[in-house]
Parts: structure tokens; C-alpha cells; sequence
């Protein structure tokens, strides 16, 4: 298990992780969510000693990585896609890597195959598309078998079959025992196989659940547009439990079913333009969660 | 296991991993273009010149011995490049933060980059020499008194030797190859000549590539009669040089330790 512990860090005045605390459970895979600029990278790369914390730890299994003795095979990470030099190939690259951490350098062929890349393994990392450069780095971080594969944006520059072959083996690692923990703006990419979720935004954690549990608190809603809309909103909220909500000329109604509020609206003789009911993907729901703290929107 | 068989082991682990660190720093090394076309430049460059000068030069009476070691001069400035570019062209191209990441003791991959500069900087300081004889042999010059060019080959390659950990160094400390390696030129080749020019004698000796270029113990026309009487012998030409190369050394490997890592 990884366990992270009030980590913060401060640039300058600006607080890129705040007193940050999760958990990342072993043989599970833990998406890593949160808009442009909420911290993830800056933690990714604290939870390996690439940044030092101003506070707060991280630890594997009750160990500081530092003090880990081979911590490429307790952690395989891929933090930039781009981590490769032009001049080298893949082959030359993962031979570099393999002697580094100790691993032998059969296991280059072994994991240049299972990452598609055997048959461009001789030819300069400078012509790979941005999807093979992403294969080439997850070779690298695959190399040693690790426990824990941490990826920043692992499917940036994969195509749709790229995307299905990541996923697939990200689960499969997770179902052999190992523990996967993924950054990724593409929530419903990540809602596919992700077991639990951690949000965060401008360094704070928002929320840290299971999937399942975050989807439950998603729910349903009701739109409605009516012609008295003010009567409406009082009429609904008149109602015990009633959670309404007026939003740009049109009510949300949550906890409301769409028979109860048309029986209620024809009672008092409004009529109703527009009952729609919907679900809350996770998307939306992770997007509200995180509204508050997007550093970025389009005007 | 008791604390002696449990400190044999850790030896034998570090040991094992530092290996496995210079194997890597070694196949990174010789896997980029930038290298041979340096060592190509260090060999092509030497043999050239050397033939230049022995087949031009006629209002002075050259020998093989002499026109041999010029080239080194410029052999340290390429070897300095290749320890800056050694260091700059992985934090350019991002191949730093994975290495720090799977080796998070800092120190290992520092001292591997040092042992395979160390060994860079020894073959292009060889290549130039063998280089510089062979333009100077082929230029038909005497070949003058030969029994010092073993003696002055070693100082040479400990020159070339030295430049590339100064290099390495520099690297470190900038960070950006473009600015490690212009900086480098600009001091060795404009900022130095100037302040040979302007400071006293006794201050100009202690300059670097001064130094460092003093070590081939060329007849020099441009030594000033002051600079001469003033001059420093080889052992301390060669402190003076390496205390420069180290300091550097040293300020790069503490910033490595220390720095975050983008």
C-alpha cells in the first residue's frame, strides 16, 4: 500500500500541493483526477523523490522510497511520455535503463514485445510518434516487473486502440497483484477501469472513494422549465427532502421523481415546457466536484 | 547474519549498483551522434591542423614533438563540450527524471557520470594526440627531441581528462547545454585572452585554460616576459586546472543531490 501523508509543497507563495493525504491500495488500480494545475504531477513526482516535499511523506509498504532497496522494481513510473533522447533507439534506450537498475538485459526484447515495439526496436526514438514514445516509456517503467506502475497521463498521444491495449494491460497488472495508480484528465476513460478515484484540486483533496461510491453520490436529477417558474421553485421545495436548485431559467430537482413533479405542477395549474430526467455520468459529477478549483476555463 | 556478513553484502549490493550505474552512463555515452561527431571533429580537426601548421608555417623551424601537442589546446575545449552535453542533453531530453527516479541515491549516478567522463575526456585527449602527430608526421617536419612526448602525452591526456569533468561540472550547474557550452567557448577563447591582457601576471597564471594549456609546456610566442618569469611549474599548472575542474564538480554533483527534478 501506498500511503500518502500531508504532503505539501510551496512555490513560493503559491501552494502546488496543500497538506495532501491518500491512500493507494495494493492490487487496485487508483485514478488520479483533477483539472489542469491541481497538483498531481508535482505529487507524482514527490511520491519518487524527484521533488522534495516542504512536508509530509509518502511511503510503500511502511518504507520511505529513498530507503527502498531496489525501488525500480517496487515502482515503475512514467512521468513524461517524452523522456527519451532523439539520437538513441528504443533498443539502445531500455539497454541504458536496464543496466541502471539492475535488471538483465534480456528483459529489453521481453518488454519491447509486450509494449508493440519489437519491430521499430533499431530505429531512433526522434521519429516516433508521441503514442510510441508513450509505449517506449511504459516499456522502461515495465522493465523490472515493479509492484506499483504510477503513469502521468498515460493515454496522451494513444490512439483508440492504443487507449483499449493500455487499459487492458494496466488491468491485467492490477489483476496479477499489482497496484496501478494513473493520472488522467479523461475521467470516463478512467471510469472504465479505475477501482477507486482520488480528486484533487489546487493541491487539495476533494474526494478519495471507490468508484462505485462516488458514482452512487452522482445521482439523478430532474430539469424542468415551466412558465411560472418562481411558483414552481416553491412549490417543489415546499416538499420534505426537496433539493432544488434554479439554474440559468430552469429548475434542478434532485431527489424528485419527473411523475411526482408533473401531478404537482398540474395541481396548481403550471405549465411545464420542459421534464427531463437524467443521470449524472461521473464525469459530471467529478466535474462539479471539481469546478471550484479549476485554475483554466474558456470564457 | 551477523553486522560483518550483513556490511560484505551491502558492499557487494553497492558495488554491484555503481557498476550497473557506469554500464548505463556508458551506453548512453556511446549510443548518441553527438559524441562521435565530437571525437570524428577531435581526430579530423588534429590531423589537419597539425599538417597545416607543419606545411605552412615556414618562418619558424618546427618539429613533429611540438606541432603534436597544438591540437590539444582545442582537444580540452571538445572535451569540455562532451562532459556539458553528457549531463545538459538529459535534462533536455528528460531521460534525467526517470534515471533519478529509479535511482533515487543521487550520488551513484553522479559518481558513474564522473567515472565515464573521466574515461571520455582520456580517449579524445589520446584521439587528438595521435591525430596531431600523425598531420604533423605527414607534414614532413623534423621530428626534433622526442624523448619528452611520453611524458608530456600523459599531462596532455590529464588535461583532456580534467576538461571533461570540468565540463561535466558545468553541465550540472547550468543545466542548458546551449548556455554551458557558449559560456564555455566565450571564457576559454574571448574572456580569458582579455584578462591575460589586462590583470597582473601573477593573478593571470591562476586563470583555467591558462593553466590548463601550460601543462603541454609549448614554447609560447604570446607569454609576456612578465608571464614568464612568473610562471608556474607542471604540478601546479595541473592543481590549478584540477582545483577548477573539481570545484565544479563538486558545486554540480551538490546541486544534482539537491535539486528537484523536473
Amino acid at each position: 500500500m501506498i500511503s500518502v501523508q500531508h504532503l505539501t509543497k510551496r512555490y513560493g507563495s503559491r501552494s502546488a500541493v496543500d497538506d495532501l493525504s491518500f491512500e493507494v491500495r495494493t492490487g487496485r488500480v487508483t485514478g488520479f483526477v483533477g483539472p489542469n494545475g491541481a497538483g498531481k504531477s508535482t505529487t507524482m513526482r514527490m511520491m519518487v523523490d524527484l521533488t522534495r516535499p516542504d512536508a509530509g511523506e509518502v511511503r510503500y509498504d511502511g518504507e520511505r522510497y529513498r530507503d527502498v532497496p531496489s525501488p525500480a522494481r517496487v515502482v515503475g513510473a512514467v512521468l513524461d511520455a517524452r523522456c527519451m533522447h532523439p539520437g538513441r533507439t528504443a533498443r539502445q534506450h531500455l539497454r541504458a535503463f536496464s543496466a541502471l537498475i539492475g535488471v538483465a538485459s534480456s528483459r529489453v526484447d521481453a518488454v519491447l514485445a509486450q509494449v508493440g515495439l519489437d519491430s521499430v526496436a533499431d530505429r531512433r526514438a526522434g521519429g516516433y510518434s508521441l503514442g510510441m514514445r508513450q509505449r517506449l516509456a511504459l516499456a522502461g517503467a515495465l522493465l523490472a516487473d515493479p509492484e506499483v506502475l504510477m503513469l502521468d497521463e498515460p493515454s496522451n498521444g494513444l490512439d483508440p486502440d492504443g487507449i483499449r491495449w493500455l487499459r487492458d494491460l494496466l488491468r491485467d497488472h492490477s489483476n496479477r497483484g499489482g497496484t496501478v495508480f494513473v493520472s488522467s484528465h479523461l475521467i470516463a476513460e478512467l471510469a472504465m477501469f479505475a477501482d477507486d478515484l482520488v480528486v484533487v484540486g489546487t493541491g487539495k483533496l476533494i474526494v478519495a472513494d471507490t468508484v462505485r461510491k462516488i458514482q452512487q453520490h452522482s445521482g439523478r436529477h430532474v430539469v424542468v422549465r415551466a412558465d411560472r417558474l418562481a411558483d414552481l421553485h416553491q412549490l417543489l421545495s415546499s416538499s420534505e427532502g426537496a433539493d432544488v436548485e434554479h439554474v440559468d431559467g430552469r429548475l434542478i430537482v434532485r431527489n424528485g421523481s419527473v411523475g411526482d413533479i408533473s401531478r404537482r405542477a398540474f395541481e396548481h395549474g403550471i405549465a411545464l415546457t420542459e421534464l427531463t430526467e437524467k443521470t449524472q455520468t461521473l464525469e459530471d459529477s467529478l466535474l462539479e466536484l471539481t469546478r471550484a478549483s479549476t485554475e483554466f476555463t474558456a470564457s | 547474519m551477523n553486522t560483518a556478513t550483513l556490511d560484505t553484502a551491502h558492499s557487494a549490493t553497492r558495488r554491484t549498483s555503481l557498476l550497473g550505474a557506469f554500464r548505463a552512463e556508458g551506453i548512453k555515452v556511446t549510443s548518441v551522434r553527438s559524441t562521435w561527431l565530437l571525437l570524428g571533429i577531435n581526430a579530423v580537426g588534429g590531423f589537419i591542423v597539425s599538417f597545416a601548421v607543419g606545411t605552412l608555417v615556414t618562418d619558424e623551424v618546427l618539429t613533429i614533438a611540438e606541432v603534436g601537442f597544438y591540437w590539444t589546446v582545442v582537444t580540452a575545449v571538445l572535451a569540455a563540450i562532451s562532459g556539458v552535453l553528457m549531463f545538459t542533453g538529459e535534462v533536455q531530453h528528460g531521460t534525467l527524471a526517470p534515471a533519478l527516479a529509479a535511482r533515487p541515491t543521487r550520488i551513484d549516478i553522479a559518481l558513474a557520470k564522473a567515472a565515464v567522463a573521466t574515461l571520455m575526456g582520456a580517449a579524445f585527449g589520446a584521439f587528438g594526440i595521435v591525430a596531431g602527430f600523425c598531420g604533423a608526421s605527414l607534414s614532413g617536419i623534423d621530428a626534433g627531441e622526442l624523448s619528452a612526448v611520453p611524458s608530456t602525452s600523459a599531462w596532455a591526456v590529464m588535461y583532456t581528462t580534467l576538461s571533461a569533468l570540468l565540463g561535466l561540472g558545468l553541465g550540472m550547474i547550468v543545466r542548458h547545454g546551449a548556455g554551458a557550452v557558449s559560456g564555455l567557448l566565450v571564457w576559454g577563447f574571448v574572456v580569458e585572452n582579455l584578462l591575460l591582457v589586462f590583470i597582473p601576471a601573477e593573478i593571470a597564471r591562476y586563470l583555467p585554460f591558462f593553466a590548463g594549456n601550460h601543462l603541454l609546456d609549448l614554447d609560447s610566442d604570446i607569454d609576456s616576459a612578465e608571464a614568464i618569469a612568473v610562471a608556474l611549474s607542471r604540478v601546479q599548472n595541473a592543481a590549478v586546472f584540477a582545483g577548477y575542474a573539481l570545484v565544479l564538480l563538486a558545486l554540480g554533483i551538490a546541486m544534482l543531490t539537491r535539486r528537484d527534478v523536473d
